[in-house]
């Protein structure tokens, strides 16, 4: 007998859980586990570019702080309604991180990775120096988020609102990665020759890659913004970067499971060494480099081992097409026999 | 019809002449097969082929449409099909995720509809699910379908590569030496499998190969390179004899072995 738990389940349980939190927890542990939300956006986002699409660009952080501002400046300069300036700020990261990026489509590896930081560097001197618009280093204040006829505060109001958009964006990755567009990534990410060969348009689904990215990091950045009622341009800098890539590497590249378990594991190890300023980036650098050296695939591959446990290997759910399986006269031919036997490395 | 025509190819790395005014035909539902020696431009003309390297001087046509220059994608989108010398099939994928990719061309579904998994997108990747299984089935290797590509031995590895290639409907396929580090019975089944591509499918192959005897047993004509230069196309027994060819490729003690067999 099969113990069926995988991952549709946990993600589920967490959900409910994060449901009725309110009940249960003080302030500051609802305000980590928003933050925590956001993250799991943020990191979904960066491994459908890093870890799906393969490209290894580190403007995410500067997308965040695009969402972010973009919202609060919509808000504050131009007395938009929240509901409004959110996807605002949103859609600005989304066409801001894909335009900036489209020289760097045709740049891969570390050029790749050079040009987008420098990227994010230039973001940054812009949300410090363009005071007439960002308010400069100083930062701005933003309205408290008011959902009125709704009979729910700002604080809670922020907590259901982050936690609907967060389900729903998992749920739309999931479906992303486990389709033509996501065997598109891979595809690219595992060998562009073959890839194009079978005529996937690289710079096309890069391009897709980024844009999904930007989107992702623009929402949580219209998220963070009534959540922290301040913004400024230091939580967009490269630190931020740095915690968005090893919340994916600890979770799992390329797992959108993954995605999610890493920045909730990494949010909760950033809170509990807030006492301990000084160690903070010590114990981050050192299990940032214990997972690169010792479970480069991340938390989901201890996962995989437990009895019973579900998922598919590209997040891709395969009990759907066993049974599409046909008894072909084909299976008979030589071919199949030669097949029976899965050696390694035959004859080289 | 021709499938092909390949008009005074040239390519030239930096200082390098890879290939120099090659110019052969090939009908459609020919096997045409491509010798020479190590380093006698056999990759690079498949390459120069699927517009993975810039032709220098000279014109390609697929089925009647011009191909020089032209992007790799656009290239497979007219119908040519690859398959590679050290296998590319995708490790982050299933052997039957690898073959559904082969797909890619055949399928429309937008992101937007992927990621809201609409009615359209669920029948369009069922369907690509079965095509998958039965070009699986085809090559014999639908047992492998839920194991990553990278558990299978390089001459496994190729065969579904085949199929990857197979399930997009190209007019012509490119093959890079499929029967490497395969046994000789797996040579024979390999020679059947690529009849039957052509016969069931009507599909036209060109590849490179070193087995001998694969090229004599399926291949209609061949096309012998040497230093980036055509020395000789015709039949296989007909080129296999030719003495210029012997002395480049197949060396002085090849005709004795065949008396011998």
């Amino acid at each position: 007998m099969r113990l069926a738990f995988g991952s549709r389940q946990f993600l589920a349980l967490l959900f409910l859980g994060l449901a009725l939190l309110p009940w249960v927890a003080n302030p500051y542990i609802l305000y980590v586990s928003n933050l925590a939300m956001l993250y799991i956006i943020l990191a979904l986002g960066l491994n459908m570019l890093v870890g799906y699409a393969g490209q290894f660009a580190l403007a995410n952080a500067a997308m965040f702080g695009i969402g972010a501002y973009g919202t609060g400046l919509l808000e504050v300069r131009l007395g938009l309604p929240y509901l409004l300036a959110a996807p605002g700020g949103a859609v600005l990261a989304m066409l801001i991180g894909t335009a900036i990026t489209f020289p760097a489509l045709r740049l891969s590896g570390i050029y790749l990775a050079l040009s987008t930081l420098a990227f994010a560097m230039f973001s940054q001197w812009v949300l410090l120096h363009w005071y007439s618009v960002t308010y400069g280093g100083g930062g701005f204040r933003v309205p408290h988020l008011d959902l009125s006829p709704l009979p729910i505060g700002p604080d809670l109001g922020i907590y259901y609102l982050s936690w609907a958009v967060t389900i729903v964006l998992v749920v739309l990755a999931w479906a992303l990665v486990r389709s033509r567009i996501g065997r598109a990534f891979v595809a690219i990410r595992d060998g562009e020759v073959a890839a194009q060969s079978l005529g996937i348009d690289l710079l096309r689904y890069k391009a897709l890659a980024f844009a999904l990215s930007g989107f992702y990091a623009g929402v949580a950045g219209a998220l963070y913004t009534p959540l922290l009622g301040y913004i400024s341009p230091e939580g967009f800098d490269l630190f931020q970067m740095i915690i968005q890539k090893s919340m994916i590497v600890v979770g799992g590249m390329g797992s959108i499971l993954g995605s999610v378990i890493g920045a909730t594991v990494m949010v909760a190890v950033l809170e509990l060494l807030r006492q301990f300023k000084s160690t903070q980036e010590i114990v981050f650098g050192s299990i940032l480099i214990a997972f690169v050296l010792f479970r480069p695939r991340g938390i989901v591959t201890l996962l995989r081992r437990l009895p019973g446990w579900e998922e598919p290997l590209s997040s891709f759910d395969r009990r759907r097409y066993v049974v599409t399986a046909p008894s072909s006269p084909a299976a008979a031919t030589g071919l199949a026999r030669a097949a029976a036997e899965p050696t390694r490395g035959e004859g080289r | 019809m021709k499938m092909l025509s390949v008009r005074d190819l040239s390519v030239v790395f930096g200082g390098v002449r890879a290939l120099s005014e090659v110019s052969f035909e090939v009908a459609e539902g020919e096997i045409i097969g491509v010798i020479g020696p190590n380093g006698a431009g056999k990759t690079t003309l498949l390459n120069t082929i699927s517009g993975l390297s810039r032709a220098s001087q000279g014109e390609i046509h697929l089925a009647g449409s011009r191909i020089t220059g032209r992007r790799p994608t656009e290239i497979a989108a007219l119908g040519l099909g690859r398959t590679f010398q050290l296998s590319q099939l995708f490790p982050g994928m299933t052997v039957l995720e690898n073959v559904m990719t082969g797909l890619h061309l055949r399928t429309r579904a937008s992101a937007l509809a992927a990621a809201f998994r609409t009615r359209g997108m669920r029948a369009e990747e069922e369907e690509a699910a079965a095509k998958a299984w039965q070009a699986l089935a085809y090559v014999g290797m639908e047992r492998f379908a839920h194991r990553p590509g990278t558990e299978l031995s390089f001459g496994q590895q190729r065969i579904v590569e085949i199929a990857r290639t197979l399930i997009g409907e190209p007019k012509l396929v490119l093959l890079d030496e499929p029967a490497v580090g395969l046994s000789l019975t797996r040579v024979a089944e390999l020679d059947g499998l690529l009849r039957r591509i052509r016969d069931e499918r009507g599909v036209t192959l060109v590849m490179i190969e070193h087995v001998v005897r694969l090229v004599m047993d399926v291949c209609d004509r061949v096309v012998v390179l040497n230093y980036g230069m055509k020395i000789a196309e015709g039949a296989p027994e007909e080129v296999t004899s030719d003495a210029q060819v012997i002395a480049a490729y197949l060396g002085s003690g090849f005709d004795a072995a065949r008396r011998s067999s």
